[in-house]
């Protein structure tokens, strides 16, 4: 099968032309650096055409390690004979950031004999404007064929795909006129060529201007960035809610009627409990995952996710971070697997990672349950100054703040140590023209990522689900979670617990929540002897409390559950995003390290005031 | 064109302020020597600075066709020639 390469700068459209050409559903958005992935398709309309997406780049002169991959990918492909021409998309409206990254990819065809054709793409924009591109003196100026297009209307793509139907020019017709010319030259010729062909008019910079005017303003645009982070995190956490409560609804109902058709004991067990139970819990972060996709992907489709880049920017390079982080932060308050998901926006692999770093520790949604059985066992119920403060409210607000605190802290001090390894890219940051969304490829990559996280995380959230499973099962058959394998284990491990004053319940408690946070809630119920404890907690917060477990006990358990990575779902998606596994283990293991150290610290201070 | 203040960076612009570029400082990494020169901030490049936000947040620029937000680390790098008002 022939194969076609489709090459552009960040930002260019080159992935909604994918989409149209391929029918495949690519991550589409108006935000640089979106493509990080390579992917491919069959041309819908040449099937024996095989359609390559390459990760954009702004230049084949590499500054970042990330970068230099995707050369290198681009390199590899020029020598392969599979490949037979390049589809090289620019970006009409903004030529000669674009032009100089053609020039290079040119040069490098004509050196390996690869046809190029040039996309001038955003046709659509310029027509509405009245605005012109002089194509056939661009296509003169560059000795190749350049097709005016629009990727989001399809003017122009039956061209392309007559052009790419057409057989291919003979080795040795492609003029050779760059080959030997180096990047300086290329720059310059970019800027003549820009400005000879390109549109007289700057009509979108200043559509631009007054839309930034108001947006970036001081007031008005503080206020609009406010208002859009507070609509955001009603999406992650309310919008989502009626159908994250269907998904588990459906489980539940489904559960009660398959379950009971299981002859075997054993079976009836495990279909309960490891796959309605455990696998369905991750199913319910389906539709969380499904609203905050859509929900930034408007925002970066409309322009404003770069805006917003900005006005972050500066606060959080503090902790060093930048300004494309804050999104994966705040949603990592409700979910840090949509959050990881998120942070692909990030065009600089190191503070990618650094933001990876922090949102482990955001306050995810799964730690509510584990901090309200806490507070409420610890805390006293009262309030000061006439009812204004409540002793509980405040412990709440005090551990979901210091979440935030140590990933912004840890980042910090991370950036600060190691702080060359983070710093491969300047904040050079395109700000896109403002665009009405396209809904339908905001709609179909939602729909794609939400099925990544099931077929990606799902396999490793199973294995991991069903071996807590076995250990808490087996050898009484779920008679006694305390007389199973993992009880036995929890004893094992009980001196590990001792220094923050915990016996073996606990510690099997904590070894469970590996799968999910909340589940710590649940199994102390199951140990502790009562039913739905993760339903109603009042009965298991007043065994708790006559347990006579120390404050600092509990107080070491928040936070514990404040910094520990707890949660496979968490890890699997963090491995498949970061293709490391070493990374998520690290993370794992480090963050359990740091809790089980700070636990420690906090058992003995408290000790020290409370005897 | 009369141009003065040569000994300004493109950080110092305020908004509505324009500048000619005339050279990047020794301190400033090759490679973000590169990567500003592919955006288009050449030398004797003319650039606008359309907005400077409140409390240090990076600077919006206009290069050309493109606008672009730089933050100081790269922005007091970019040694400029600013334009008289009115030119």
């Amino acid at each position: 099968m022939s194969k076609i390469i489709l090459i552009g700068s960040p930002n260019s459209g080159k992935s909604l032309l994918f989409n149209r050409l391929t029918g495949l559903a690519h991550k589409v958005a108006n935000f640089p650096g979106i493509t990080v992935d390579i992917g491919s398709g069959n041309l819908q309309a040449l099937p024996d055409k095989q359609l390559v997406d390459f990760p954009g780049t702004y230049s084949l002169q590499a500054i970042s390690a990330e970068e230099e991959v995707a050369v290198g990918y681009f390199e590899n492909a020029l020598c392969d004979p599979e490949v037979e021409q390049v589809l090289c998309l620019i970006d009409a409206t903004r030529l000669e950031k674009s032009l100089y990254f053609t020039l290079q990819v040119i040069r490098d065809c004509e050196r390996h004999g690869k046809p190029v054709t040039v996309l001038a793409n955003m046709i659509d924009v310029l027509d509405k404007h009245g605005l012109d591109l002089d194509v056939e003196g661009l296509s003169a100026a560059l000795y190749t064929p350049v097709l005016p297009i629009s990727g989001r209307t399809g003017k122009g793509v039956d061209a392309v795909i007559a052009a790419l139907s057409r057989p291919l020019p003979e080795a040795g017709v492609t003029r050779s006129h760059l080959t030997e010319t180096p990047d300086a030259i290329l720059r310059g010729e970019a800027h003549q060529l820009a400005r000879r062909f390109g549109p007289r008019d700057d009509i979108l910079i200043r559509t631009q201007h007054r839309l930034d005017s108001f947006f970036l303003h001081s007031l008005t645009g503080g206020v609009a960035f406010f208002v859009i982070m507070y609509l955001l995190f009603q999406s992650i956490f309310t919008w989502s809610a009626p159908a994250m409560d269907a998904v588990e609804g459906a489980l539940a109902w489904s559960a009660d009627r398959v379950v009971p058709l299981l002859g075997n004991q054993v079976a009836a067990d495990f279909t309960a409990d490891a796959l309605f139970s455990g696998v369905g819990a991750f199913l319910v972060f389906v539709p969380q995952i499904f609203v905050l996709t859509f929900i930034i992907g408007l925002l970066e489709d409309s322009g404003y996710m770069a805006r917003a880049a900005l006005i972050c920017h500066k606060p959080l390079r503090f902790f060093g971070l930048t300004g494309k982080s804050f999104i994966p932060l705040l949603s990592g308050t409700a979910c840090a697997i949509p959050a990881i998901y998120a942070a692909r926006a990030i065009d600089s692999p190191g503070k990618r990672l650094l933001t990876y770093m922090a949102i482990p520790l955001m306050p995810c949604s799964a730690r509510l349950p584990v901090y309200s059985l806490l507070i409420a066992a610890f805390i006293p119920a009262q309030t000061a100054l006439g009812g204004l403060l409540g002793w509980q409210g405040l412990a709440m607000f005090g551990i979901y703040f210091f979440g935030m605190f140590c990933g912004l802290l840890i980042t910090g001090l991370v950036s600060r140590v190691a702080g060359q390894r983070y710093q491969d890219l300047p904040f050079v940051l395109e700000l896109p023209p403002y665009r009405v969304p396209g809904f339908v490829p905001i709609l179909r990559n939602s729909v794609n990522r939400a099925r990544h996280f099931v077929t990606k995380a799902g396999k490793i959230i199973f294995t991991v689900t069903l071996l807590i499973w076995v250990l808490g099962y087996f050898p009484n058959y779920g008679a006694d979670l305390g007389q199973s394998w993992l009880g036995q284990i929890g004893r094992v491990v009980e001196p590990l617990f001792e220094p923050l004053g915990l016996d073996w319940r606990y510690g099997v408690a904590i070894f469970t929540s590996f799968a999910a946070r909340e589940v710590f809630v649940g199994t102390l119920g199951t140990i502790f002897g009562i039913e739905g404890a993760d339903e109603n907690m009042v009965p298991l917060v007043e065994h708790i409390q006559s347990s006579q477990l120390a404050l600092g006990s509990g107080l070491a358990l928040l936070v514990f559950f404040a910094i520990a990575l707890q949660c496979v779902s968490t890890l699997a998606i963090l491995s498949k995003e970061s293709s490391s596994r070493g990374l998520a283990l690290k993370m794992f293991c480090g963050y359990f390290l740091l809790a089980y150290v700070a636990g420690i610290v906090v058992y003995q201070v408290t000790g020290w005031f409370v005897g | 064109m009369d141009l003065s203040d040569v000994n300004q960076t493109l950080w110092s612009l305020q908004a509505g302020d324009c500048c000619e570029i005339v050279g990047y400082d020794d301190a400033l990494a090759e490679k973000y020597r590169i990567r500003l020169m592919e955006f288009g901030f050449h030398v004797g490049e003319r650039v606008t600075c359309l907005h400077s936000l409140a409390f240090g947040a990076p600077k919006v620029y206009r290069v050309s066709n493109t606008v672009y937000s730089l933050d100081d680390e790269v922005a007091t790098h970019v040694l400029v020639r600013k334009e008289p008002a009115g030119e």
